[in-house]
Order: structure tokens, then C-alpha cells, then sequence
């Protein structure tokens, strides 16, 4: 029996292994893109921004909110690498008794790594916490939020049995806002304030987990879990080379799902609705509302600080406009393994342009929407140069983009 | 009556040394339903997907309404609806939209789309899955949203492969006798199946494809006489348990 279980054990550190050795490759291709650059480059203007801020903390700065939403994400994300796979339930399912120590393992590994990034961006947040009231000695509050993420990750397992995903959504945004209180609670109160608010707040998550109806092990939520982790892995790869193509995962969002019935309907349209139904609710287009709403945050408060003179605001623009272009391209694709871009009668040239005009309109609405809140802050403060600058900068990009694409597009179907 | 589909003399195969195919030749005519049988790899998938146009022939060609691929990829593409094996849908696509997309494709008009759609819809037993992704349907429903996007095209050939895989009785009732009306209208349908029975009641003719060459083509007595049994005696199964392995059962 025990001989099983660690067999059990090996197989997870196996599937482990040759995951890493899968996606090496894909790393290599992404050193040679010019994106660890990108990176250098925003983390060289992150650094620059985040030692003026922490010189010149004004007086007003939110020391609070912005610990509380720096950190909750961190703390109550509890993410678990199962390497798990559909087949799973017939040749794994039936030795669910010896899953402890596989499961076990995930679990450790889970905690470390959403432990070290949670501990990087606490180090981050030191130095602004000191300098406000600063009621409990770093050491102290470091053990504290320790705690809450162990809380969250036992809680995020319980989560993970539950019978019912209604249910389990619930849960997790009660423990999300559990956690956002008792950091709350650390960042303002006596320490033994706070933890007897942890615990209250503990309890109260454990309560609440103990009383919807459960499975011992949920084969289908770790199995789906787990194919959404390498989803995503491939996604991001996926915008530097051909990745194997998993189901893509599908959300309706509403709030963009209007678009898709007002596309005319016309043969000259059938790849235009295809791509722009793909465009809004795959897993790109939420990665892309994503970029929009990170991005235009960093934008409007780029702006509304007007620092160097506004062209700080600008420089965000630019960099978030490029990333959102290059997750863009990853259109293309989308359906390119599909066998009805060969079966369904339209010209290859036509997809092309059809796949175009989707590209074109998503670009020019994203570099508009991004526009807004970098320009807006500026051109009420008077400045007008770097707003009109960005502008321009999206015109020239919208308007050479699409040639370059078409270049590719063409060479790839050459290559097909 | 029209040669709607000819197959002429194809050898082709995945790579040039090795053709799976030999000399394969054929031809469908409107308004019949040809059923094409075989054993696992004899080579039926790698036939359909020749007259798709998704491999080269090495040797020989297709034509399909009176054009080759290259002489007219888009009259080509036009002239057939094509229901794959396994149901290949768009995972970010609802089922009604699914046949919207297919109706845009074959350039139908928009009134007969709606109409078509609704009647469809109707006669599969999805009206309450029309809102649904594709990624949540069974395997049925998914071949079911394969077959109506085919019969919405109204093409004047359809190529159907192992069309009953995962379908309940109501679906494969609704299909045969779809497939019935779409012959009477002079369509021509080429069906992959191993229902013997099946093809047995409804197709015209039968091409029995054993490794990678016809064995025998033609109606039952062609094919009972290919198998050397006497004629109106005995069942396509039987004949094709003859062709296929040489022997009595």
C-alpha cells in the first residue's frame, strides 16, 4: 500500500517534470521575442516610480486601501497544480484512498509559490507601511498574514470538494472578502485586535465551508483547474509560437455580447462573425479587458500625476498599447488548426481580410478606450502635447499594423 | 442523371512512397445516396478527405460538380456540405449561431436561413439548447449541430461520415429522413457508415473499399455478386463479410 501511494507520488513529480521540459522550449522562443526587454523595461519604470513614491509619500497617500488591495489577491489566490488529466478518471479515480501524499504535494507547492510572491510584494509594501501608523512591527504583521494565507489555502480546498459551483463561487467571494477584512484589520489595529478579528473571521469561513454538501475528492474541479492553469500557460506562450491547442475556454460576457448579432449578415462577414464571437469570449478577449483595465489604470494615474510633464502618462500608453497589440495578434491563431477554413467556401484571401477588419476594429477600440484615461487627466490640466502625441503614436500604429499582419498571415498559409 | 461527384483513378495517401489509396474510382450521380463501407482503415477517411480537398492526390482527381479544386476552389467548396466523424464545432459559438455562420458561408439567403434554421431546430429537439455553447453539449447534440449546419447549406452533395455515431433513435430517424427528402430534391449524398442495415435500407448503391482499393461497387446484387453469392440471396452484411475476409460466416 505504501509502495502505491509513493508511486502515486513519483507519477505527479513525473508529470511535473515533463511539464517543465514541455514548455522549456516555448521560454526559449520567448527570450528571443524581444519580451524580456518589454520587461526590463517596465520594471526599470516601475522601480523609477516606486522609489520616487516611497521618497515622496505625500501625506494623503491611501496607506490602507492600497495595502489591502495589494495584498488580498496575493493572499487569498490559492491556486493548486494537480498535473491532473481527463484520463485521470479512469485509470487514477480508483485509487483515490492513496491520494494523499500526490495531493499533499500540490499543495505544498502551490503554498510556496503563491507564498514567495505574496512575501515580495509585502517586502514592496514595507516601506510604505512604515511610514504610516504602523501599530505592529513588520515581524508581527509578517507571521499575521502568514496565517491568513494558510487560512486561505485550506479554505480554497474546502472550496474545491464542494458539490455545487453555484455554492463554491460564493464561498470563494466570501473568503476573498474575509481575507480584504482581516488584512484590513492587520494594517490598522493592536495586534491582538487583529488576531482575534483573524480568527473570528476563520471561524466564520470554516462555518460556512462545513455546510454545503461535499465530495471527497472533486475529480472533475481539479481536473478542470488544472486544464485551465495550462490554458493559460498556452495562451501566453501562444502570443510567441504555435502551442498545442487545448478547447478553448468560453465566457458569454454580456457586456460584449451585443456586438456579435449586430454583425451583418453576409457571406463577406462569415469570418468577421467567427473571429469576432472568438475575439469576445475566449480566453484572449478576457486577457484583453484585463490589459484595458490594468493599463487604463496605470494610465490614468500616470496622468493624473502629471509627472514629467505628462509624458510619463504617454510612455504608459505606448507600452500598454503594444501589449495589448501583441496579445492581440494572437487572433490569428485561434482557429488556424480548424479543418472548415479549408471546407467552407471562401477564398483564403477573403479570411484574410475578414480576420483583418476584426483585428483593425479591436485595436482601434482598445487604443481609443486606453486613450481615454491617459489623455482625459491631461488635457483637463492643460497639457496638450503628450495627449495628442499618444493619439497620433495609435494613429501610426493602427494604420502600419495591418500590412505587417498581412505579411504574416500570408506566410503562415504558405507554410500550411 | 447529373454527375455531381467523380472520382477518378485517385492513388494518394499521408506520404508519397507509401499511398493508402490505389486507383479509387467512382462517381455519384444526383439524387442518390451512395454508402461507402469498409472496415477501420481501409481507407474511407482518407477517401472523404481527398474529396475535400484537405490532401493532394498523387495520382488521379476529383471532381465535384463538374470542377477540380484547383480549377475553382470556391465552385468547388460550394458544392458540398461535409459532416465529419467527431463533430468539429466552434467551442466560443452558440448552436444557432453555428448555423448562422455555416448559412453566411454557403451564401444563404438570410429569409431562408431563419426559416431553415427554425424548422431544423425544431426537428432535432434543440430549441432549448439553440442559446448553448457547443463546449456544453453531449456528443450527440454536437453531431446533431454538425448534420443541421450540412442540411442548412443545401449544397448538392453531402458528404456524411459515420453520421449515427452518438445520435438517439429521434435523431437518427430525423437525419434518415432528411437525408430521403434531400435525394428526392436531387442531391447526392456519399454516407460512411458501419450500420450495415442501415445503409442497406436507404442507399442506392455501395462502394465497399477494402485496403485502400474497392473491392466491389454497384447495388446489392453487384455487390452480393462480387462476393460470389447467388443474387437475392442473403444480406449486404453477408456480402460484405465475404469481400472483406474471403470466407464464409
Amino acid at each position: 500500500m505504501r509502495g502505491e501511494v509513493s508511486r502515486l507520488a513519483e507519477l505527479r513529480q513525473e508529470r511535473a517534470r515533463a511539464f517543465r521540459k514541455e514548455v522549456l522550449p516555448y521560454l526559449r522562443y520567448m527570450g528571443q521575442s524581444g519580451f524580456p526587454s518589454f520587461l526590463s523595461l517596465l520594471f526599470i519604470a516601475s522601480a523609477i516610480g516606486y522609489v520616487q513614491l516611497i521618497r515622496h509619500l505625500p501625506a494623503d497617500f491611501p496607506i490602507v486601501p492600497v495595502g489591502v488591495i495589494a495584498l488580498t489577491p496575493l493572499l487569498a489566490w490559492s491556486p493548486l497544480r494537480t498535473y491532473l488529466f481527463p484520463a485521470d478518471i479512469v485509470f487514477i479515480m480508483p485509487r483515490e484512498a492513496e491520494m494523499g501524499e500526490y495531493l499533499s504535494k500540490s499543495l505544498r507547492g502551490s503554498f510556496f509559490k503563491t507564498g514567495w510572491l505574496a512575501a515580495a510584494v509585502f517586502m514592496l509594501y514595507m516601506p510604505i507601511y512604515l511610514q504610516g501608523d504602523a501599530n505592529i512591527p513588520a515581524w508581527l504583521l509578517a507571521i499575521g498574514l502568514l496565517l491568513v494565507k494558510g487560512g486561505n489555502m485550506a479554505g480554497a480546498c474546502q472550496e474545491r470538494r464542494m458539490a455545487w459551483s453555484g455554492i463554491r463561487r460564493i464561498s470563494r467571494l466570501l473568503r476573498w472578502t474575509l481575507t480584504a477584512l482581516a488584512v484590513a484589520a492587520w494594517l490598522t489595529a493592536l495586534w491582538w485586535q487583529a488576531a482575534a478579528f483573524m480568527v473570528l473571521c476563520g471561524l466564520l469561513a470554516w462555518l460556512c465551508c462545513s455546510l454545503p454538501k461535499k465530495q471527497r475528492l472533486n475529480w472533475e474541479r481539479l481536473i478542470h483547474e488544472e486544464t485551465m492553469t495550462r490554458k493559460r500557460y498556452y495562451a501566453f506562450f501562444g502570443m510567441f509560437i504555435d502551442v498545442p491547442v487545448l478547447a478553448p475556454s468560453v465566457s458569454r460576457r454580456p457586456y460584449l455580447d451585443w456586438i456579435i448579432p449586430r454583425i451583418r449578415y453576409a457571406h463577406s462577414q462569415t469570418f468577421v462573425f467567427l473571429y469576432g464571437a472568438s475575439l469576445i469570449r475566449s480566453e484572449l478577449g478576457g486577457i484583453l479587458v484585463r490589459i484595458l483595465l490594468l493599463g487604463g489604470l496605470v494610465c490614468y494615474m500616470a496622468a493624473d500625476s502629471q509627472n514629467l510633464a505628462g509624458w510619463a502618462a504617454v510612455f504608459a500608453y505606448v507600452l500598454t498599447g503594444l501589449v495589448y497589440g501583441l496579445q492581440l495578434s494572437g487572433l490569428r491563431a485561434v482557429h488556424c488548426h480548424s479543418v472548415w477554413k479549408h471546407v467552407y467556401p471562401l477564398p483564403e484571401e477573403k479570411q484574410i481580410e475578414q480576420l483583418l477588419r476584426v483585428d483593425r476594429a479591436a485595436l482601434i477600440a482598445g487604443l481609443l478606450l486606453l486613450w481615454l484615461p491617459a489623455a482625459l487627466p491631461l488635457l483637463i490640466g492643460g497639457l496638450f502635447a503628450p495627449p495628442l502625441a499618444a493619439l497620433a503614436a495609435a494613429f501610426l500604429y493602427a494604420a502600419t499594423r495591418p500590412a505587417r499582419l498581412r505579411r504574416k498571415l500570408r506566410v503562415e498559409a504558405d507554410e500550411d | 442523371m447529373e454527375t455531381i461527384l467523380r472520382v477518378s483513378q485517385l492513388t494518394g495517401g499521408y506520404t508519397p512512397r507509401r499511398p493508402v489509396l490505389h486507383g479509387i474510382d467512382f462517381e455519384l450521380r444526383a439524387g442518390e445516396m451512395v454508402g461507402l463501407i469498409g472496415l477501420n482503415g481501409a481507407g474511407k477517411s482518407t477517401t472523404i478527405k481527398h474529396i475535400l480537398g484537405l490532401m493532394h492526390p498523387h495520382e488521379g482527381d476529383v471532381k465535384v460538380a463538374g470542377v477540380s479544386l484547383q480549377e475553382s476552389p470556391q465552385q468547388y467548396r460550394s458544392a458540398f456540405a461535409y459532416v465529419p466523424e467527431t463533430p468539429v464545432l466552434f467551442d466560443e459559438l452558440t448552436v444557432e449561431e453555428h448555423l448562422r455562420l455555416s448559412a453566411m458561408a454557403y451564401q444563404v439567403p438570410e429569409e431562408q436561413y431563419e426559416q431553415s434554421a427554425a424548422s431544423l431546430l425544431e426537428q432535432y429537439q434543440m430549441v432549448p439548447k439553440r442559446k448553448a455553447f457547443a463546449s456544453h453539449l453531449s456528443k450527440g447534440m454536437k453531431q446533431k449541430v454538425m448534420i443541421m449546419s450540412a442540411l442548412l447549406a443545401a449544397p448538392p452533395l453531402y458528404i456524411i461520415d459515420e453520421p449515427f455515431l452518438g445520435l438517439d433513435p429521434l435523431g437518427i430517424r430525423s437525419l434518415l429522413d432528411q437525408l430521403v427528402e434531400v435525394k428526392r430534391r436531387g442531391a447526392a449524398i456519399l454516407m460512411s457508415s458501419h450500420i450495415l442495415s442501415t445503409v442497406e435500407t436507404y442507399c442506392d448503391r455501395f462502394i465497399v473499399m477494402h485496403q485502400g482499393r474497392i473491392a466491389a461497387q454497384g447495388d446489392l446484387d453487384a455487390i452480393r455478386s462480387a462476393a460470389g453469392m447467388e443474387q437475392r440471396s442473403g444480406s449486404l452484411e453477408d456480402a460484405f463479410y465475404r469481400l472483406v475476409t474471403g470466407g464464409d460466416r
